[in-house]
């Protein structure tokens, strides 16, 4: 290991921890703090460019650009956990289940996993919303399911790796049950994988609920949301491209925030890359 | 780590495309000195409007390539087309129509008083669409003479010969009536040469028209569905006419080009605020008046629709002869409107705002939503798709609070009438003047009808948000087109090129 590469991983996690630690903090700041009513629509205040008063001016219907992406970023938020938590609880413990079963039970969870990822994601999603009515739950309920997959599969691999080890041998010589082993020995050890997987996640998470909600699935006007900022601004491209800016950048960080306090995650955690160093 | 990240540029590229970096496609088709390119959103999905809805065939097709007796002129009056001229007997149920004597159709037959009488008796009994009500009026049709048609109706009904200048009215040759999907026979001023399913529809001058040739010998109907790239499309030459901009936001980047030209004029269609009538609170007068006075609608044209269109205070738009400006009837006064809601008895009310997941209804939705929060009204926005979902939860089950929709057919204020409509609204009085209004001389019709708006406005028996704009760009050099979209056609005859 030079020091050169772990400055690099260092400092991709720390820049990502940096952005996503920004994120966090205007969400949970708009719940006590915005600098206007994200809500409230003011004629008068049409359009303006950014000033002390409005920092990054206001929309087409006169509300506060900076309170609406503050208050977005709880959305974001909020979809990501929600739709990475679902993912990660039905995914990882399916995935583990596969890995220590060889048998076709193994066999199954792993073609239905691969039945669900053969599906796009958005239009899982979409149709999601179209049966049961475009809301921030369907979205991010879709978005789960679509994720379930890609921690099935993490998990699945990290636990056949632990389960070729000698220590499983012994355990399973000493007569330990399976449940035990997998408490004991596989969870401990593909844990980092898993919260490696969920920032990744979390980043597409972010991505998809802003092209659900540009494209009318997702969260319900007014409850601002990236995304719709986006959709609504879309017209005024070539009038006000800061409205379409803003939003546009606001997903980029986030979801550049995500990756990169992933990729660093891996770095640190990954056993596979502990071998090599 | 490649692998992971794939997905993620992946929806990132997909974003980036939606938010309109797409050209559109890369088919020029003007440039051609006698070719008008016309830019759409909606693209008919087939030829036959007789058989299939939807208001996309009929602006392609009618007065261009289909004539009517009569039609809608640019400000909403009847003129002559087909019929030089008609006359209406006493007890206003006989109308005499002395038809054009060289109208021939496309197919080479030439148009009589026998293609009337084909038309209209055909509509009861081959068409499929719910309009085709319209002709059930008419009793009989009579052949007097080649050039002479006489329609009996069995009541008086103004609204009939209106409906004669919509589609209900076109006339169809005994002889072309074959496979109006694909081939429409007509005795307009152009036939339909080609059609590119997808992206165009391409109308070719009839040199053998009976009336003045049209200014343009090949124009074609280019439909892009996306407002955004619409515009782009005219921006690169691509399109010569925007027929409709749908991104309202946008139109100054035309206005500021001196290539292009805008035109704003009015339609028929009313964005309404609707109530359900029917259901409690929204059944009280007050509680509505309350409603209505709450929403500034001044402003929410401005933030909304970017100040383009017109405010209205009832169902009638400016181009109906029983126009008057009721738009000021309900003021913008939230004080009066918390004090109306208190002593209506109503406290801490919360409705469904379930509209139509259109770009005007999403953005008056949010402008009504913020507005009647002021007076301590929480209301939830239900996006609903547009039209399927809409028509069935809304239109067909009335399960809904309040709604926002575009109301576009022409004079349909006559929808108040009907109790059974989706806004629940059971007035006899008003019941009883549109009936009057139909069955009574031309100033009577204009009277009961005004006093029925009047009504209506009083009531506030829906709010009438504003009344959609039509705005039209053009390249500087094409002249002619109509401001006003009051017909059901885009009516190509009059375009011309200044040259």
């Amino acid at each position: 290991m030079t020091t050169a590469a772990g400055r690099t991983r260092n400092a991709s996690l720390l820049a990502g921890a940096v952005l996503v630690g920004l994120v966090v903090l205007i969400a949970l700041v708009s719940f006590l703090w915005t600098p206007h009513d994200p809500l409230l629509v003011d004629a008068s205040s049409r359009l303006l460019g950014p000033t002390g008063e409005h920092l990054l001016g206001t929309d087409k219907f006169g509300r506060d650009v900076f309170s609406q992406i503050m208050v977005g970023g709880r959305t974001t938020l909020y979809v990501g956990i929600v739709a990475v938590g679902l993912a990660a609880l039905v995914g990882t413990p399916l995935g583990i289940m596969a890995g220590m079963s060889r048998g076709w039970l193994g066999e199954f969870v792993m073609r239905a996993s691969d039945l669900v990822l053969a599906f796009p994601a958005l239009l899982l999603a979409i149709m999601f919303g179209a049966v049961f009515g475009a809301s921030t739950l369907t979205a991010m309920i879709a978005i789960g399911i679509a994720t379930v997959p890609s921690f099935a599969r993490m998990a699945r691999s990290g636990t056949l790796q632990v389960m070729s080890s000698e220590y499983i041998l012994a355990a399973r010589t000493a007569g330990r049950s399976g449940w035990f082993i997998a408490r004991r020995h596989v969870w401990p050890n593909i844990s980092p994988l898993i919260i490696v997987q969920s920032s990744v996640s979390f980043a597409i998470a972010v991505l998809a609920e802003a092209a659900l909600s540009f494209l009318g699935f997702g969260t319900r006007p007014p409850t601002p949301s990236w995304g719709r900022m986006l959709q609504e601004s879309q017209e005024l491209l070539a009038v006000e491209p800061r409205l379409v800016l803003v939003p546009g950048i606001a997903i980029a960080l986030a979801v550049l925030g995500f990756n990169l306090l992933g990729d660093g995650l891996r770095d640190r955690f990954d056993p596979r890359l502990e071998v090599r160093r | 780590m490649r692998a992971r990240v794939r997905p993620v540029a992946a929806l990132l590229a997909l974003l980036m495309v939606l938010v309109g970096c797409s050209a559109g496609s890369t088919a020029t088709v003007s440039g051609d000195e006698d070719t008008l390119a016309v830019g759409f959103t909606a693209e008919p999905e087939n030829f036959d409007f007789t058989t299939s809805d939807g208001t996309a065939i009929p602006q392609a097709l009618l007065y261009n390539v289909y004539e009517n007796l009569v039609k809608v002129g640019p400000d909403g009056e009847l003129e002559p087309l087909l019929a030089k001229s008609w006359s209406i007997s006493a007890d206003r149920t006989v109308y005499d129509f002395r038809l054009q004597p060289d109208a021939r159709f496309s197919n080479g037959a030439r148009f009589t008083a026998a293609d009337v009488k084909f038309s209209i008796e055909r509509v009861p009994t081959e068409w499929a669409i719910s309009l085709k009500s319209k002709m059930d009026v008419v009793d009989r049709v009579e052949v007097i003479a080649p050039d002479h048609a006489r329609v009996v109706l069995k009541q008086p009904s103004n609204a009939w010969l209106f409906d004669m200048a919509s589609r209900v009215g076109a006339m169809f040759s005994r002889t072309g009536v074959s496979d109006l999907a694909n081939n429409p026979i007509g005795t307009g001023p152009y036939t339909v040469a080609e059609r590119r399913r997808g992206d165009s529809i391409v109308l070719r001058a009839n040199p053998d028209y009976w009336g003045t040739q049209p200014g343009y010998r090949t124009v074609v109907l280019k439909y892009i569905a996306d407002p955004t790239s619409l515009n782009n499309a005219l921006l690169s030459n691509e399109i010569d006419v925007i027929a409709q901009i749908a991104a309202p936001d946008s139109v100054p980047q035309f206005e500021a080009d001196e290539r292009f030209r805008v035109i704003q004029g009015t339609t028929n269609g009313e964005v309404v605020l609707a109530y359900n009538n029917a259901r409690p609170p929204l059944d009280d007068a007050r509680v509505r008046r309350a409603l209505t006075m709450a929403v500034d609608r001044q402003a929410l044209l401005e933030t909304a629709w970017a100040g383009r269109g017109e405010l209205i205070g009832s169902m009638v738009p400016p181009t109906d002869p029983w126009y008057e400006d009721l738009s000021t009837a309900y003021p913008h006064d939230p004080s009066k409107a918390r004090e109306l809601l208190a002593r209506a008895g109503v406290r801490d009310l919360s409705l469904r705002l379930r509209i139509a997941n259109l770009p005007y209804a999403t953005a008056a939705a949010q402008v009504v939503a913020s507005d009647l929060a002021q007076i301590g009204v929480q209301v939830t926005i239900d996006p609903l798709d547009f039209p399927a979902v809409w028509l069935d939860e809304v239109f067909t089950k009335h399960d809904y609070d309040m709604s926002i929709v575009q109301h576009v057919e022409p004079y349909d204020i006559v929808t108040f009438g009907d109790p059974d409509f989706y806004w629940g609204y059971d007035s006899p009085r008003v019941q009883r003047l549109l009936a009057q209004a139909d069955s009574g001389s031309l100033q009577a019709r204009n009277d009961k009808m005004r006093e029925a708006a009047r009504v209506l406005a009083e009531d506030a028996a829906a709010n009438w948000l504003f009344l959609f704009p039509n705005v039209i760009a053009a390249k500087s050099e094409v002249t002619g087109l109509v401001p006003n979209q009051v017909s059901e056609s885009f009516d190509l005859t009059g375009i011309r090129a200044a040259r």
